[in-house]
């Protein structure tokens, strides 16, 4: 049943690249709208790296370190810049990444894209086909979670909360602020990274459009319909969002307005939370 | 004469920014809303243009009739959505959300009633006309842009300073709190600045559209670039955020002359982010800050 | 999680009906752009499949068997394509689908290869999809192929000084660089290189380097936005006249494009055929989109007629052994040869006049 486990595994990528958007959106306060330029970047590292013959393991790590560099890169300017500011450095940012991802065919393939990244193999058992990925991203899933879960309960987390409610305070409390932002970032990127590889693994095929910035509106909205700041938000965000366009497509519509009938969907229900539930399904307030 | 010409078409497509750019500053500046789902008003309007031309209405009340049902769109958005936000105290990213919200219902309403194509001004024959400037080449359509950009701006400095309307809304920008106290009513005032800024952001895309051709999606880089004007003015600045976008319109284009057109829009933005890391305040950062 | 993926996917398939109720009915799929900017391509593709399909269930079927296209939107996007594909496969078991758009196509060929699907592609033109896999066939010929005949005989007729106008976009680079080589290795030289975004209208800045650089034509590489590229190129005293291929057609008929030349898929409809497209859909013209995806349609209804007559199950791998078997595939306007995954197909030139178009050079292979 392809169909219903590729929206799984689908579901889960997102949901390891929503709980990288929680950590900056959630947790710290960055407002960031170009986590899908992160996960695209991990992408492309990803199959580029495979795809030059680095094993597996190797490659992932590759575009798990580059990601967290890149996202402590990115989220730098928000030490600097307030909160409006900042989502438009960082929306600028996701059309400077399309831009190179469209445009430095050299190495990202361009328009073209990369087609047929080789799925990783453990012991002859290969993982192109939906039956055996959704172990992988299952797996995956349930390590991100994890690692969310301790982290949000150590001290470190804590105090990541602590700064979100009011930072001067926490300077005052003698907590390094900007050390555990870069650290969050960090972290935050790496996920991406994961999601990004992931994705690239699934698809066997990335292209700049993957990874537009609607596709990090989309990350987004998943992240604020399930509701920011739990675990089980940017688990449940994913699966709810990716649910929609399946069901639209049950209805018996013309199809030429079922595409903008389902954007015209994801409108209202972001509208709609944010009047009537801010919180998301099983967040805390933003 | 290629870069005079180049200049020429940027500092038009500047003044199209321009008045995208002051209207969303009018509202940031007053409201504190991050009104991004003024470019799905942006395209409504050009769209209802084009509706109203193509069923052999005269082309002005074309215009006219698109800016007035997209005041009234733009107060129903501040009085149905922005205003019970503020009421509830939604943080200033529940506000983007809700607007990102907006934006995607107004343009996916524009494609459900006009369809996605790209669609022109078939029933307004001037559109085509080229006039000549010496070595420089415009056609009718860039050239009202530049007109109406020109008295949208100036009119709008006019209307902020000299009227009583637009000095109450100065006031409310100032400081709400105070202006709660004062009975100015900032509610009622935010729903007259929405009106104002949506109804005037009708220009662009319509003489856009005539010049170029329309389509829904489109709109969204266009008020990017706005935003990015409007911050490197400097937040509140009406003639900053108008001068700022000139700039970015022209140097999108000069640049064309040494880089090819592909990688235009990357180095503008990446000019912004550097810039906006050096000097957050913007080229001419004036007194008036948002409403918080 | 085997069998909680099943039952979900009968609970869906009974929501939709979309186990098929009558055992005779043939399902297929479709993969199409219906929304974004490439939605009126998907919109005219939709329309050719749907033409052919009501025409073969009006003659009562393939032997007896009504026929049903399910259309799936991939929003131009290769993530949706494969959950279209996906969705196609399980619930409704189709042997085949029709795709289109070139990285939408690319996504699916893996899929293909590992389910044995017969994908055709009616129109994609990106030189990957030659070997993208076996399992998926294009029923046009590749970038490649059409620019190779459009370069030969613009070296020969025009010059030796061009310029490049291409969409940002995988077939658009691909002319881009075929025409380049192409035309580099018969001697010429390339004054102007210049990209468009996939959407956008505005031209202008673009029409501008190619006009100052004066070349001797432009080779155009775009698949929207005619009418405001016709315009814009209307507004710029002396631009050099402009070739291209088969995705140029839709400038013809514009004043600014008088004397332009474009490489032609040779295909068509008989015109009894055309009318009745035309009253159906209330439009103009039955496009090149819709010509070619009723054209394709046919073909797979033929390759099922086949197996029927053989009473062989309708499975992917017999429609493309079918496929490679019947190998020619005649219609009263159209050449279809299947020698590799790649049709051979006639390519004309025309050259755009005042009212219309003249062939200039008859077809070559």
């Amino acid at each position: 049943m392809n169909f219903f486990l590729s929206y799984i595994i689908l579901a889960e990528i997102f949901a390891i690249v929503a709980l990288s958007t929680n950590f900056l959106v959630g947790v710290i306060g960055i407002f960031s709208v170009s986590q899908a330029a992160i996960m695209g970047v991990g992408a492309y590292a990803y199959a580029i790296a495979v795809m030059a013959g680095i094993p597996f393991p190797l490659a992932l790590l590759l575009a798990i370190t580059l990601c967290a560099l890149l996202n402590v890169a990115t989220s730098l300017p928000s030490l600097r810049l307030e909160g409006d500011y900042f989502v438009v450095t960082s929306f600028g940012l996701q059309i400077v990444a399309t831009a190179v991802f469209m445009n430095w065919s050299a190495v990202t393939g361009g328009t073209s894209g990369i087609a047929g990244i080789p799925a990783p193999r453990f012991s002859g058992l290969s993982f192109d086909e939906p039956e055996n990925f959704v172990f992988l991203s299952t797996f995956a899933l349930g390590l991100a979670s994890a690692g969310y879960w301790l982290l949000m309960r150590s001290s470190y987390g804590r105090t990541l909360h602590a700064i979100r409610l009011d930072e001067l305070a926490a300077v005052a409390a003698g907590r390094h602020v900007l050390q555990m932002k870069l650290g969050i970032s960090a972290v935050s990127g790496a996920y991406a990274g994961l999601g990004g590889a992931l994705y690239a693994i699934f698809m066997s095929f990335i292209d700049p459009s993957s990874f537009e910035i609607h596709v990090s509106v989309l990350i987004l909205t998943m992240l604020v319909v399930g509701g920011a700041r739990t675990l089980a938000g940017s688990i449940l965000g994913p699966f709810i969002i990716l649910a929609v366009p399946q069901m639209l497509t049950l209805l018996a519509l013309p199809p030429h307005l079922i595409g903008p009938l389902r954007s015209l969907a994801f409108g209202v229900i972001l509208v709609s939370f944010m009047l009537w539930l801010p919180k998301g399904l099983a967040g805390r307030k933003i | 004469m290629l870069f005079l010409q180049l200049i020429a078409d940027g500092l038009v497509n500047g003044c199209a920014i321009g008045v995208v750019a002051i209207t969303f500053t009018y509202v940031y500046t007053t409201t504190g809303v991050f009104h991004v789902a003024h470019a799905g008003v942006f395209t409504l309007g050009g769209y209802l243009a084009w509706y109203l031309s193509k069923e052999g209405i005269p082309f002005v009340l074309c215009v006219a009739l698109a800016m007035v049902i997209c005041a009234a769109v733009g107060a129903a958005i501040e009085k149905g959505i922005y205003e019970k936000l503020l009421k509830r105290q939604a943080t200033p990213l529940v506000q983007l959300i809700a607007s990102l919200g907006l934006l995607a219902v107004l343009q996916n309403l524009v494609a459900i009633l006009f369809t996605p194509n790209v669609l022109q001004f078939e029933s307004i024959a001037w559109r085509m006309k080229v006039l000549h400037f010496g070595p420089i080449d415009l056609t009718i359509p860039q050239v009202l842009t530049v007109f109406t950009a020109f008295a949208a701006v100036y009119g709008l400095i006019y209307f902020s300073t000299k009227t009583n309307l637009g000095r109450r809304i100065r006031a409310v920008a100032s400081n709400r709190t105070l202006a709660e106290i004062t009975r100015l009513k900032p509610f009622e005032v935010y729903v007259y600045v929405m009106a104002i800024s949506s109804a005037l952001v009708v220009l662009p895309s319509v003489f856009i559209g005539l010049d170029q051709a329309m389509q829904p999606y489109s709109s969204v880089l266009v008020l990017l670039t706005a935003v990015i004007a409007v911050i490197s003015g400097g937040l509140g600045s009406i003639r900053g955020a108008f001068s700022a976008s000139l700039v970015m319109g022209i140097v999108q284009n000069a640049v064309l002359i040494v880089v090819p057109g592909r990688w235009s829009i990357a180095l503008t933005f990446t000019l912004f982010i550097v810039f906006i890391l050096f000097r957050p305040t913007g080229l001419f950062a004036t007194k008036i800050r948002r409403a918080s | 999680m085997k069998l909680f993926s099943v039952a979900m996917a009968a609970a869906l398939g009974i929501l939709c009906h979309a186990i098929p109720a009558k055992a005779q009915e043939i399902v297929l799929g479709a993969v199409l752009p219906l929304t974004g900017p490439a939605a009126q391509i998907g919109l005219e593709e939709q329309q050719g499949v749907q033409f052919a399909t009501d025409r073969i269930n009006a003659d009562g079927g393939i032997r007896g068997r009504k026929v049903k296209f399910i259309f799936e939107d991939s929003q131009g996007k290769p993530d949706q394509g494969v959950l279209a594909f996906n969705r196609l496969v399980d619930l409704h078991n189709t042997p085949s689908i029709l795709t289109a758009y070139s990285s939408i196509s690319l996504a699916l060929a893996p899929l293909a290869t590992r389910k044995k699907i017969l994908v055709v592609n009616p129109a994609a033109q990106t030189n990957k999809l030659d070997d993208a896999s076996p399992f998926l066939v294009n029923t046009i010929p590749l970038v490649r192929d059409e620019v190779e005949v459009m370069t030969k005989y613009a070296v020969a007729k025009l010059g030796k000084k061009a310029a490049i106008l291409y969409e940002n976009a995988a077939a658009g680079v691909d002319v881009r660089d075929d025409f380049k080589k192409a035309f580099e290795a018969s001697g010429g030289t390339i004054v102007a290189d210049e990209a468009i975004e996939f959407g956008s209208t505005n031209f202008r800045a673009s029409l501008l380097k190619i006009a100052a650089a004066k070349p001797d034509f432009v080779f155009v590489g775009m698949t929207v936005g005619y009418p405001a590229l016709a315009d814009q190129v209307a507004q710029i005293p002396g631009f050099p006249i402009g070739v291209g291929t088969t995705f140029l057609r839709p400038i013809v008929g514009h004043p600014a494009a008088v004397g332009w030349f474009h490489s032609g898929i040779k295909s068509g409809m008989k015109p009894e055929d055309e009318a009745a497209f035309h009253k159906q859909f209330n439009v103009k013209e039955m496009t090149f989109f819709s010509r070619e995806y009723a054209n394709s349609a046919q073909i797979i209804f033929k390759l099922i007629d086949d197996l029927i007559a053989k009473n062989k199950p309708l499975t992917g791998e017999n429609l493309k052994a079918a496929l490679f078997e019947i190998k020619t595939f005649e219609s009263p306007t159209a050449k279809i040869v299947f020698n590799s995954n790649t049709a051979k197909r006639e390519v004309e030139i025309f050259r755009a006049t005042a009212t219309g178009r003249e062939l200039v050079q008859a077809s070559v292979n």
